[in-house]
């Protein structure tokens, strides 16, 4: 028996989820992945390993809603990405669950919990209490990782049930580092004009030994990328975030405020990403950019 | 074929103010139906116009502007509009949300297909649709970027964290559909006079068995994650700038 369980596929999830223990009591992991089961049986009671072909939300929440009923738990824990808030809505529904998304802090007072969401389109934030049972998503970086427990959790294999519909997958397109494992992100708006002028953003990238990404109209309208950063895309937390011709509209901003460092590069002065940056270089990109990148070339070549 | 559209009233995110507390000021914030809302109702229109769906729209909320939302939807095809009274539905927790809308199923469906926004503008918690497909037993395609009927089935693409997801589903099913999969049409003002005169249906939490639960909430505050807020002018000497910019990255140490 556990308290609670968490559902990450990736392990730094897992590593992040893990540190609610502490306020919850046992926790018990599920992941679909098997190669990630050991590193994270150092972190939890017990990991469950979910086999599925490709992820089908319904008969993954299945498979999770078996788990829940063998261990007893009231609590479930997602990451909030688009697959953590579908499991949390499905679980939420089947155990008669309320689910608190967007969640940065989380506190106990008695027997309730204290959930810090953001809400408006990331713009506010506001304190919601709950009582068990309940499902909650956590936003990226809201966490840190947990220590490693003392004696290392069972590990055991389940398979997911069939799915009842057709689902076919095509991995993303790993294009060098990935934004939410890199440690320097350079994000591009609405300011690049054309998709070879994504070329510079990605060789700046690459100079800082990071990964490149876009904002929703870029992938989404246009197609120049096959992700992108946002509320409803990648979440990410790397120790610098460059935002090269993005405005910093809120749904953008959701998916970086967990960065250490933001740089933001905008022509227009009264940009909003302003408010939200760091070092704000208010220039033309087609000219800033460019020197940024020489003068990285000098500086490694030294 | 029956289509079930869920429509919310949000607040334009992007026109949201604070006073110099930090509280947001929300009367004076316009309301909209959402971005994915609206691409919803268009879904649901296009099902009507190639496959003979027959399309209900649904609002939970009590307000004038609930009501005007939905005739926007009748401006753009909806065949029946439906307002579950519900007072305070600012603050229903997502799940009665969902239960309100599953209860609909007995009282007006069974629906074949139901169209829900894949998140809302203001809340986002994007977890309704799914919420409602465990509720209802029904199958689920979720955060469909493009949606198609054909042979019977569902067709959707949708992208999630770590790719493409193609998937297809034959009724009953929730849809859930981001603000990309379409270009909503714009009413004709012929469409939007006729849509004035249309009824709207009132049906009450308490008529659909739904006992509603407020969450608390605490505390709304605007949510800033404190930046240093240092500008460099690259508009003149560009090359200056971007020196005076490596400098400051490589003493906070991220470069
Ligand atoms: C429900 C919902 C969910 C959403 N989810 C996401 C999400 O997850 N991620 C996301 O990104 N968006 C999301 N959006 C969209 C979001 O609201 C914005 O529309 C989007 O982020 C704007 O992208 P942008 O900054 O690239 O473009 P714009 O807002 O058009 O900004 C372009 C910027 O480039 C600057 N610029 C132009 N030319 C130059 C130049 N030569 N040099 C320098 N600067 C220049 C301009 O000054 C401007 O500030 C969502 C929207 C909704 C409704
Ligand atoms: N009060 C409401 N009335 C009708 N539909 C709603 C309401 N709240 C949420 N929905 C539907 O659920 C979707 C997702 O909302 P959310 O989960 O809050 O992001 C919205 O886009 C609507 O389709």
């Amino acid at each position: 028996m556990v308290s609670a369980l968490a559902y990450a596929e990736e392990i730094s999830w897992a590593k992040q989820l893990a540190s609610l223990s502490k306020l919850f009591g046992d926790i018990a992991l599920v992941t679909p992945l098997s190669d990630n089961a050991e590193e994270a049986s150092k972190y939890y009671k017990k990991v469950y390993v979910v086999k599925t072909k490709t992820f089908e939300p319904i008969s993954v929440g299945k498979a999770i809603e078996n788990i829940v009923s063998k261990e007893g738990a009231k609590i479930l824990i997602f990451p909030c990405t688009n697959k953590g808030r579908m499991l949390a809505g499905i679980l939420s529904g089947k155990l008669g669950a309320i689910p608190v998304t967007d969640v940065i802090n989380v506190s106990s007072s008695g027997e309730k919990f204290i959930m810090t969401k953001l809400t408006f389109g990331g713009n506010a934030k506001v304190d919601v209490e709950v009582e068990p049972p309940f499902t909650l998503c956590i936003s990226a970086g809201a966490l840190k990782e947990a220590e490693t427990r003392g004696e290392a959790g069972e590990i055991e294999e389940l398979e997911a049930p069939e799915p009842q519909i057709e689902v076919s997958f095509e991995p993303r397109k790993a294009e060098g580092v990935s934004p939410e494992k890199a440690e320097v992100v350079v994000g591009a708006g609405r300011g690049i004009k054309k998709k070879e002028d994504l070329d510079m953003i990605k060789e700046l990238a690459k100079l800082l030994g990071g990964a490149w990404s876009v904002t929703r109209p870029l992938a989404a309208d246009y197609g120049w990328a096959d992700s992108w950063i946002g509320i409803s895309g990648l979440m990410i937390s790397p120790k610098l975030y460059i935002a090269v011709g993005i405005s910093g509209q809120p749904h953008h901003m959701m998916g970086v405020r967990g960065s250490k460092v933001i740089v933001a590069i905008n022509n227009d002065e009264s940009a909003p990403i302003f408010e939200e940056s760091d070092y704000g270089v208010v220039g033309d990109l087609y000219k800033v950019v460019p020197v940024l990148i020489k003068k990285l070339k000098e500086r490694r070549g030294r | 074929m029956k289509a079930l559209v869920a429509i919310k009233l949000t607040y334009d995110v992007n026109q949201i103010k604070f006073d110099k507390e930090g509280n947001p000021i929300l009367d004076s914030c316009p309301k909209v139906m959402g971005e994915a809302d609206k691409c919803a109702v268009e879904e649901a229109v296009r099902l009507k116009e190639r496959a003979g769906a027959e399309v209900t729209a649904v609002t939970i909320g009590s307000s004038k502007e609930h009501y005007r939302i939905l005739r926007d939807a009748y401006a753009m095809g909806v065949d029946k509009a439906v307002i579950v009274k519900a007072e305070n539905s600012e603050k229903l927790d997502a799940l009665t949300i969902a239960r309100i809308l599953a209860s609909l199923n007995q009282r007006l469906g069974p629906f074949d297909v139901i169209f829900v926004g894949s998140g809302a503008s203001d809340t986002h918690s994007s977890v309704i649709g799914p919420m409602l497909a465990s509720l209802l037993g029904y199958k689920l395609l979720a955060n469909s970027d493009k949606i198609s009927f054909e042979d019977g089935k569902f067709k959707v693409v949708s992208t999630l964290e770590d790719g493409q997801y193609r998937m297809e589903a034959s009724p009953p099913v929730v849809i859930t559909v981001t603000s990309e999969a379409n270009e909503p049409r714009i009413p004709t003002i012929k469409d939007i006079l006729r849509s004035k005169k249309k009824p709207i249906e009132e049906i009450s939490p308490s008529d659909l068995g739904i006992e509603t639960r407020e969450v608390t909430l605490r505390n709304l505050t605007r949510y800033v994650v404190p930046r240093k807020r240092i500008k460099i002018d690259a508009t003149e000497n560009v090359e200056e700038a971007v020196e005076k910019l490596l400098k400051m990255l490589e003493e906070e140490g991220v470069i």
